[in-house]
């Protein structure tokens, strides 16, 4: 694969994975909200598949498979089923009211992209790449999913802002140093299948104690 | 291998096998099994402290115990001092533990913490390293509080009482660990050999933090005022065995870390100003606590609050002594030392006796209240006899153990005033003002600690019941008198003969000052280096020829005389009742009048008139506080100003979820943003 071909499939992955987090904070149906995760989670697989076919590494490409598989279909099917048991109740699925409202949230996103650009610059002069180059959308994943868990009130969609910035982590680490090991990638993607899991399980709780899963009316704590 | 070693090993081998006990035996043997493998402990730490004291030394490093530094154990003479004495309190209070845990402190986790202290009081004072000090001075803080909070079902005031030690020990524990690292910072390890050789090095500025530093730290330990809040309500509110070790031991070792960073670990750096502010400490300490204690009606508050009184006098003993060292009067430096150590031995002993008979009267009746005791002497003779006992050692008179302590700082005070044909040069101005005011010190708690204990005694012990509970109180199980027993024998020793100790603690101190032998080996206390004699048996003998006399004489003269016995003159009022004794309130009420301004007491005086008529009063009802006037000023702005911060924090805290993420997201982008910027 030539060098331009590499950095211009590179920066449109990257940029498909910084879209569907910003398109994540438009849309308001959870539905729509779990799909532009998994595709968000096809984009990094393809980011890494990328990374993969440069550097001739399969062990890179048996990742990136991986992580298609987890972040593409796992995660996004564990969320549909918390989403499902959701329909059957009579709570909205849409997120009704955000803490901040949609068009104020896209000005923080491309607030928060700045940034991570700025914040990530010392890193990218460090060893300047087509690689470290992209670590800011990284970055600024992760800080968009962070404002999504302090923006968005409902259970499904503060899932998804931790598995953004989860997302984001694996993009930084991914693009910074090409592959953390592979023992260590299954680790934290199991980590982070468990912690779904566990979330899942306690957001169908919620709903059973509280008939539904605003987080604001959970204000006190109680015996 | 030496004795120190093998007793040192029998200690702790016997502590973890009566934490093993606590943890396996039943319930109804559990207190005697612990409690007697817990005096062995107490013994064989005598044993390893007398060993030491006569001359045997010890060190060992064990580094798999704790790792990267591991534990250190070194016992030259100051320590063995210490230890001696821990451990003899240990024994007392442990025999006493077996017959006191029966009522609700034979839980497992008591029992099993109270041999750990015990272990930790033998160790502090072992310890070679500053590692293996810290270790176990935690040790002995956390156990200590485990041991107070013990009671805490019974009684509400037990929890507040744990966390304000809690809180003032950890505080002092930070103080001591800044104080010490600083010390072993520049040092080539944290052994205290290490330490003392690179103390020379050390400038000024930072020597004298780090000893303000442990100062303060040791000195909340002991109890010196103004630290000392936490030691009236925690003590009392020990179960008593326990208050004993915390009175009698623990506080102690605040003395022993002030001796071994100034005396020893610093030696080279010491300046006058240091023990100028330990001396105005313990005076202010010995006073300010003695009257407390003089104006206090619960039995456990007013010994707690006298071992302030007498920490007080011990640190006026070691900063006089450091005065006397840095103006270059060996002699006299070792004197005033020996007073101090001295005074921590007999102190040791009676606030033991005094403590557990304490126990043995809560035990009996189930209050503490001074004014709703008396006449426990038909009920309970033996541990009236104790208390006695305990009362006249305290008080400072002769024959009493305090006295000979007190008489040896006196002695070395009054020596240190320049004569009064010196030179102006020979003795610098501080000491001409210092030293007067000193004695006069140590002069009027003397007198102050005699109204205390008469008061204790004769308001607690003597005359006719107040309450139910202490007109049917019967005397205490055989181990606890036992225990009792055991401090009894001690307090008189030392009060009788107290060159048993004195000349070997005379060497400890001479050691450390570098100065021959302040005390000769003789039957009489002989003072080498100053004038001064004193023969506590002659005195003994005075004193009991004399009483026979007083009691004597006038039965003679009366027997030629008929005898008539008939009711005392009331007045025509009827036969007197409890009510018109004196209470421990009105036996201190002129005292604290003449100390109004220094007390500040709250008084209510609410009369009740007759309905009838405004002339005829119904009833008059007098109440009498006296708040502690240094915890009012000192503690209370600073903990309503953390009320306050805790009120204002709350405020951020609403329980909100998207808040706290919010704060989250918002710190993280801060710190971004001084990224950036910087």
């Amino acid at each position: 694969m030539s060098d331009t071909a590499y950095v211009q499939l590179l920066n449109l992955t990257a940029g498909a994975v910084l879209l569907c987090a910003v398109l994540v904070l438009w849309r308001r149906e959870l539905a729509v909200i779990i799909r532009l995760f998994a595709a968000q989670g096809v984009a990094l697989a393809a980011l890494i598949a990328v990374l993969a076919w440069h550097e001739g590494s399969p062990e890179l490409a048996v990742l990136a498979a991986g992580v298609a598989v987890l972040r593409a279909g796992v995660l996004p099917a564990v969320l549909r089923r918390a989403l499902g048991t959701a329909r059957e109740g009579t709570e909205p699925v849409r997120e009704v009211r955000p803490v901040v409202n949609v068009a104020a949230s896209l000005l923080a996103a491309a607030l928060l992209t700045l940034l991570a650009f700025a914040v990530s610059r010392p890193i990218v002069e460090l060893a300047p790449s087509p690689a470290t180059q992209a670590v800011p959308i990284g970055m600024a994943v992760v800080l968009i999913g962070f404002f999504v868990l302090v923006t968005r009130r409902r259970a499904v969609s503060h899932l998804v802002g931790f598995l953004l910035m989860d997302n984001g982590i694996t993009a930084v680490g991914f693009l910074t140093t090409a592959g953390i090991g592979l023992i260590v990638e299954v680790g934290v993607a199991l980590d982070v299948l468990l912690a779904l899991l566990v979330l899942q399980v306690l957001t169908g709780r919620m709903r059973e104690a509280f008939g539904n899963t605003d987080l604001d009316e959970l204000r006190e704590l109680h015996d | 291998m030496n004795t120190v070693e093998v007793a040192l090993g029998c200690a702790a081998g016997s502590a973890l096998l009566a934490v093993l006990a606590a943890l396996v035996v039943r319930r109804r043997a559990r207190p005697a099994v612990v409690g007697t493998l817990t005096a062995i402990t107490g013994a064989a730490g005598v044993v390893a402290g007398a060993a030491a004291l006569l001359g045997e030394r010890f060190a060992v490093e064990l580094p798999w115990i704790v790792p990267l530094s591991g534990i250190a154990l070194t016992v030259d003479g100051l320590g063995a001092a210490f230890l001696a004495v821990s451990g003899a309190v240990a024994v007392a209070a442990a025999i006493y533990g077996i017959g006191y845990s029966h009522h609700g402190l034979d839980s497992r986790g008591v029992q099993a913490t109270f041999p750990l202290f015990v272990l930790s009081l033998l160790l502090v004072p072992a310890a070679g390293s500053i590692t293996t000090f810290l270790v176990c001075w935690e040790l002995m803080a956390l156990t200590s509080l485990v041991l107070v909070v013990s009671e805490h079902r019974r009684r509400a005031e037990v929890a507040s009482a744990a966390r304000w030690y809690a809180v003032m020990t950890h505080l002092g524990f930070v103080a001591v660990l800044i104080g010490l690292l600083i010390l072993s910072a520049p040092a080539d390890g944290d052994a205290f050999a290490a330490v003392r050789a690179a103390a020379a090095d050390l400038s000024p500025a930072v020597a004298g933090t780090a000893f303000v530093l442990c100062l303060a730290g040791f000195g909340s330990k002991s109890g010196i005022v103004p630290l000392h809040a936490w030691l009236p309500r925690a003590h009392p509110e020990a179960p008593s065995h326990v208050s004993a070790l915390m009175s009698a031991a623990m506080v102690n070792l605040g003395v022993y870390g002030i001796v071994r960073v100034g005396f020893d670990l610093l030696a080279v750096d010491a300046e006058r100003w240091w023990w100028l502010l330990v001396l105005v400490l313990g005076a202010i300490s010995a006073g300010y606590g003695i009257l407390q204690a003089v104006v206090s009606t619960d039995l456990k508050r007013l010994l707690a609050h006298s071992t302030t009184e007498n920490m007080g006098l011990v640190l006026v003993g070691v900063g006089a002594s450091g005065l006397f060292a840095s103006i270059g009067s060996p002699v006299l430096a070792a004197l005033a030392l020996t007073a101090a150590l001295m005074h921590v031995v007999g102190h040791a002993a009676f606030k033991t006796l005094l403590f557990l008979a304490a126990g043995s009267v809560l035990h009996a009746t189930g209050t503490r209240d001074l004014d709703s005791l008396g006449g426990l002497r038909t009920g309970m003779p033996l541990t009236t006899a104790a208390f006695g006992l305990g009362a006249l050692a305290a008080s400072a008179l002769p024959p009493g153990t305090a006295f000979v302590s007190e008489w040896v700082l006196l002695q070395s005070l009054i020596h240190g005033l320049p004569a009064p044909d010196a030179a102006p040069a020979a003795a610098p101005t501080v000491t001409v003002v210092v030293l007067p005011l000193a004695v006069a010190v140590v002069a009027l708690t003397a007198g102050l600690a005699v109204v205390t204990f008469v008061k204790a005694f004769g308001v607690g012990f003597l005359a006719r019941p107040r309450s139910d509970a202490a007109a049917h109180a019967i005397e205490s199980p055989a181990t606890m008198l036992a225990g009792m027993g055991l401090a009894a024998v001690a307090a008189t020793v030392l009060a009788v003969a107290p060159t048993l100790v004195l000349p070997t603690l005379g060497r400890v101190a001479a050691g450390l000052v570098g100065s021959p032998a302040p005390i000769a080996d003789a039957v009489s206390v002989e003072l080498v280096g100053v004038t001064g004699l004193l023969s506590p048996v002659l005195v003994v003998v005075a004193l009991v020829v004399a009483a026979v006399l007083v009691v004597a004489i006038p039965r003679v003269l009366a027997g030629r005389r008929a005898r008539r016995e008939a009711r005392l003159w009331d007045c025509g009022g009827g036969p007197l009742s409890p009510r018109t004794e004196y209470t421990a309130t009105s036996f201190a009420e002129p005292l604290q009048r003449v100390f109004d301004t220094v007390l500040q007491p709250v008084q209510d005086v609410d009369v009740t008139h007759h309905q009838e008529s405004r002339y005829l009063i119904a009833a008059v009802e007098y109440r009498r506080r006296v708040p502690d006037r240094i915890e009012r000023h000192l503690y209370e702005p600073v903990l309503s100003f953390v009320t306050r911060w805790g009120r204002a924090g709350r405020a951020l805290a609403t329980g909100s979820v998207h808040r706290y993420l919010g704060y989250g997201l918002c710190t993280l982008c801060a710190l971004m943003l001084l990224l950036v910027l910087a």
